[in-house]
């Protein structure tokens, strides 16, 4: 597998777009990756490729009038072509009167080393090791999953003299493991920017593990209970807290951010003194970019601070609105952990449920952050301390603001599935009805 | 049929040969005849042959996508993307490699056709059952959307008209004060050949018009939406002509407006009417998904999880009351998965999924069809895009209306105490499609046989199988309805299917209603 195009080569690209686009204002985006992935499932490979993607993507502005194209064929016809296709629709398009100008030059923060050349160049035959050392553990249990590795960049041009560039690697690793009598199933996964950091043997074992200890579960009553939720099943709850940062909605009054009467939530203390929520684009393990669409530069921000609302997040046309600074589009979450271990985590419960993760969440009420979903992948009684039995699964209905304003502990933050998040134990969490599924 | 085809047909494969024999594929015509691309194929074919590919197609795929959107007075967005590239799929020493480019060259083809090679033979010494495709006839054919007016020709200006008079008929009601409109139109261009002898043009063409009201209480905070129901649809810019799309923005206002006032509902168990703008979905997540081959298998465990529905049940498994048929088919006109042949070359056919209650058959690919012990595949293979891997993917699954006349008034006129729910709200299956939760757009309580009152914060729960046990009434022929979603998604990574559900409203008894309303917590 090749590279993205060089800092060099995609300026070069879209320095030709923006001299296409004369007597406009112009904004070129080209984003490109190359990935490589190989799934697994019933013990053996099921699909593998090696794909390359490329998207440029031309905004014009003629006045308040604004329209967007977007090819991956990168061709100087193409390149006339998507120019004159968002030129075209650009002026056809009624006046938005929220279109903002693009940007000028801006300074950008990024992750440093963010991109792996070890990540960026694995063959399929590293990847079939990979894997291989995965499916060893076949001879335990069915073995499923799946192993990515991307070389992705990013680059932004525009007419009044913005220029970005972004390069970064990702490697993303998940297995499931099911016991040969299908009443056990288990889960390890993990994400990142280097390869060498993941090993699927090891998430193997983990999963391996999961699926013995949670084979034949019993019920345990639907109600409300003390859980400790392991880091993937805080991440799975945690994006829908950071996807509601956003101010306008806040300020229109339809937001968890709104408060009664008019305005927003900012300065309200609504968690215990531990919750910080923070985002920062320099942790390349969080494989973010410096910058949104936009172009705007992302700078680490504190959201949530010991448990008070700190800030929202302002696009451009909004901020200029409120007379506020624009944040652009937040990336690279992090839910700030605390000190104690997991089994700190377990001591401090009497009754309660242990959960891996959770599966299908979906809104119910966008006002309150209610969300359903499903506990899935290993879920166990915790009795005086200690975990004392596997359980048949839960169907959740719980909001992301209730798991932290009742959360009493969490362990050092670790990456899960993009995010930083701790494992945490959080109170009166309604696990609402029981699911027979494995 | 232009000469450069011939001579491709010709040099590919006896299968080729035999494909030209059929009167069928003699009466073929309109192909796109690009002598480079016959070029780029045949090379592409050649070069996975040479590299040791028992099998292998090659797929040039353009995907052109059309968007706007909408805000009360303003356009929000204009966007219009092209892609375009080829994938070439292999199968070497019985496992699959699959590689793509958008760099749409016979040199390109030729390296990525040798990539996936590679690829196959990496993996090849891990696989414990070698792929094998199931018999089938190749075809050389084109097939279209059966449509009158290209979206795409049609002026920017009409669709950003229509979606701003929607939002001013919407604005009109009072207490409404957000409202969104969209457009997107998709037309999915692909040229699929194999060294079998398969040579198959298709062009689909796919809309999805649609909005949402929010009405707002600002003293109290309180805020609810309503979203429009109007089903996505393979078809022409004279579906969007024809729909109420600005007739039924008033009332879907004043709906929003109502469930901002309404009391939250009972908890309990109630008979529960859905219509068809809420019941697809149910299907969808129920009865669709189950019947997948792969997840029922255990192909899908790591992602979206398995099945209650597996192969050694066929026959036996009751899913449903004894008057449920649900089939699969892609050749439902306007549906949007409907084909003329799906991504194995395969021809696009209808079949029973349930019939009378029972559980009898599953979706299948070419790869799939024996294990199961099938000869032939039902055709369900599909990738989203030149760079996607194709595998088995949702046909449009329906449940057939009752042969008697039934309408949604009349299934209401038969209950006594219950709530109808209306639209897609939020939904959520558990990873053996069991346990589910769904809410919706509208919900209207029931008594006497007649609408009462407009109740808010809904949501149903029930397993599966006593869920379709509880069905006791369907509608009939003429209240039968085809909804369904532009983006249904499944596999590693994640790919995206556009896929409708027709079925007439039904009614099911004592089902748990849950109320979510935590607005005072």
């Amino acid at each position: 597998m090749g590279g993205t195009p060089s800092k060099g080569q995609a300026t070069q690209l879209l320095d030709k777009v923006l001299g296409l686009a004369r007597g406009v204002e112009c904004l070129a985006s080209l984003s490109a990756n190359r990935h490589g992935n190989t799934r697994f499932a019933v013990n053996e490979i099921s699909s593998s490729a090696d794909v390359e993607k490329t998207t440029l993507s031309v905004t014009i502005q003629v006045g308040k009038r604004q329209a967007t194209a977007t090819t991956n064929q990168l061709d100087d016809r193409s390149l006339a072509d998507v120019v004159g296709r968002a030129t075209r629709m650009a002026r056809l398009a009624p006046e938005n009167p929220e279109a903002m100008p693009p940007l000028g030059r801006q300074t950008y923060r990024g992750a440093v080393n963010a991109s792996d050349a070890a990540t960026a160049n694995l063959t399929p035959a590293a990847r079939a090791k990979a894997v291989g050392a995965a499916l060893a553990y076949g001879k335990d249990a069915q073995i499923s999953g799946f192993f990515e590795h991307m070389a992705r960049s990013h680059a932004l041009a525009s007419s009044s003299g913005l220029r970005a560039h972004h390069e970064w690697t990702t490697i993303d690793v998940r297995v499931t493991a099911r016991t040969s009598d299908g009443s056990g199933s288990g889960w390890g996964g993990g994400t990142g920017h280097r390869a060498a950091e993941l090993d699927a043997g090891t998430l193997a074992k983990l999963a391996v593990d999961k699926a013995k200890s949670s084979a034949r579960p019993t019920k345990l009553d639907p109600g409300r209970y003390t859980v400790v939720l392991e880091p993937a099943a805080v991440s799975d709850l945690f994006g829908w807290l950071t996807g509601a940062f956003g101010a306008r909605r806040a300020d229109e009054g339809r937001s968890f951010f709104s408060k009664p009467g008019g305005g927003t939530r900012i300065g309200e203390k609504l968690f215990p003194d531990w919750v910080t929520v923070k985002n920062d684009p320099t942790d390349p393990a969080l494989t973010t970019r410096p910058f949104d669409g936009d172009g705007m530069p992302l700078a680490p921000t504190t959201w949530i601070d010991k448990g008070t609302v700190k800030a929202l997040s302002y696009p451009r046309y909004w901020a200029s609105k409120q007379n506020k600074p624009p944040t652009g589009s937040p990336a690279g979450w992090i839910l700030e952990g605390g000190k104690v271990s997991r089994d700190d985590l377990l001591k401090g419960v009497k009754r309660g449920v242990l959960i891996t993760r959770f599966w299908y969440l979906r809104a119910l009420d966008p006002q309150t952050l209610l969300v359903t979903g499903l506990t899935r992948d290993g879920v166990y009684l915790i009795e005086n301390g200690a975990v004392t039995r596997p359980l048949t699964n839960f169907r959740f209905n719980e909001s992301p603001v209730q798991m932290l304003a009742k959360c009493d502990a969490m362990t050092p933050a670790t990456i899960s599935q993009w995010v930083r998040v701790p494992a945490l134990r959080t109170h009166e969490f309604n696990l609402a009805s029981v699911s027979e599924a494995v | 049929m232009s000469i450069s085809r011939r001579g491709f047909l010709i040099g590919a494969s006896a299968g080729a040969l035999a494909a030209l024999s059929t009167p069928r594929s003699a009466l073929a015509r309109g192909l796109l005849t690009e002598p480079a691309l016959d070029d780029l194929i045949k090379r592409a074919l050649a070069a996975a042959t040479k590299a040791g590919a028992s099998y292998a197609d090659v797929r040039i795929v353009r995907m052109r996508h059309e968007n706007l959107s909408t805000r009360e007075d303003r356009i929000d967005n204009v966007s219009s993307t092209e892609e375009y590239g080829v994938g070439v799929r292999v199968i070497a020493g019985g496992a699959w490699g699959f590689s793509a480019t958008p760099t749409v060259v016979a040199g390109e083809a030729e390296r990525v056709a040798r990539q996936a090679v590679a690829i196959a033979k990496a993996n090849a010494s891990l696989m414990k059952r070698p792929v094998t495709l199931s018999k089938e006839t190749p075809h050389v054919d084109v097939w279209q959307t059966a449509l009158t007016k290209d979206p795409f020709k049609i002026p920017l200006e009409d669709k950003a008209e229509l979606l701003l008079a929607i939002n001013r008929e919407a604005m009109k009601v009072p207490g409404v004060k957000f409202v969104t409109s969209s457009y997107s139109a998709v037309s999915e261009w692909k040229l699929l050949a194999s060294t079998e002898g398969t040579y198959l043009e298709q062009e689909i063409v796919r809309l999805s018009p649609g909005y949402s009201v929010t009405a707002v209480n600002d003293k109290l905070g309180e805020f609810e939406s309503r979203e429009h129901d109007f089903a996505a649809r393979q078809a022409g810019w004279e579906y969007v002509e024809q729909a109420p799309l600005i007739a039924d923005a008033r009332r879907i206002a004043e709906e929003a407006v109502a469930k901002l006032k309404a009391p939250s509902v009972r908890e309990g168990k109630h008979d529960l009417i859905l219509e068809p703008s809420n019941l697809w979905l149910t299907i969808h997540e129920s009865i669709g998904h189950p019947t997948e081959l792969d997840r029922a298998l255990g192909y899908e465990a790591n992602f979206a999880g398995t099945s209650y529905a597996t192969p050694d049940k066929i026959g036996k498994l009751k899913i449903g009351s004894s008057i449920l048929d649900f089939y699969a088919d892609k050749t439902t006109p306007g549906g949007l998965a409907t084909c003329g042949y799906d991504d194995d070359g395969v021809r696009t056919q209808h079949w029973p999924l349930v019939a009378k209650g029972v559980l009898v058959g599953f979706q299948t690919t070419r790869e799939q069809a024996g294990w199961i012990n099938e000869k032939h595949s039902r055709g369900t293979c599909y990738g989203d895009a030149f760079s996607s891997f194709p595998f088995q993917r949702m046909p449009n699954v329906s449940l057939a209306p009752s042969p008697t006349e039934r309408s949604l008034a009349d299934i209401i006129a038969a209950t006594d105490n219950g709530i109808v729910v209306g639209g897609r709200g939020s939904w959520s299956i558990d990873h053996q499609r069991l346990n589910f939760q769904f809410s919706g757009q509208t919900f209207w309580e029931v008594k006497g046989g007649k609408k009462t009152r407009m109740l808010r914060d809904v949501a149903y729960q029930a397993n599966t199988l006593e869920f379709w046990n509880s069905c006791d009434l369907i509608g009939g022929p003429r209240s039968w309805e085809l909804h369904g979603t532009m983006a249904d998604g499944k596999g590693e990574p994640g790919q995206s299917n556009a896929v409708s559900h027709g079925c007439p409203p039904a009614r099911f008894r004592k089902v748990n209603i849950l109320d979510t309303n935590r607005r005072s917590a």
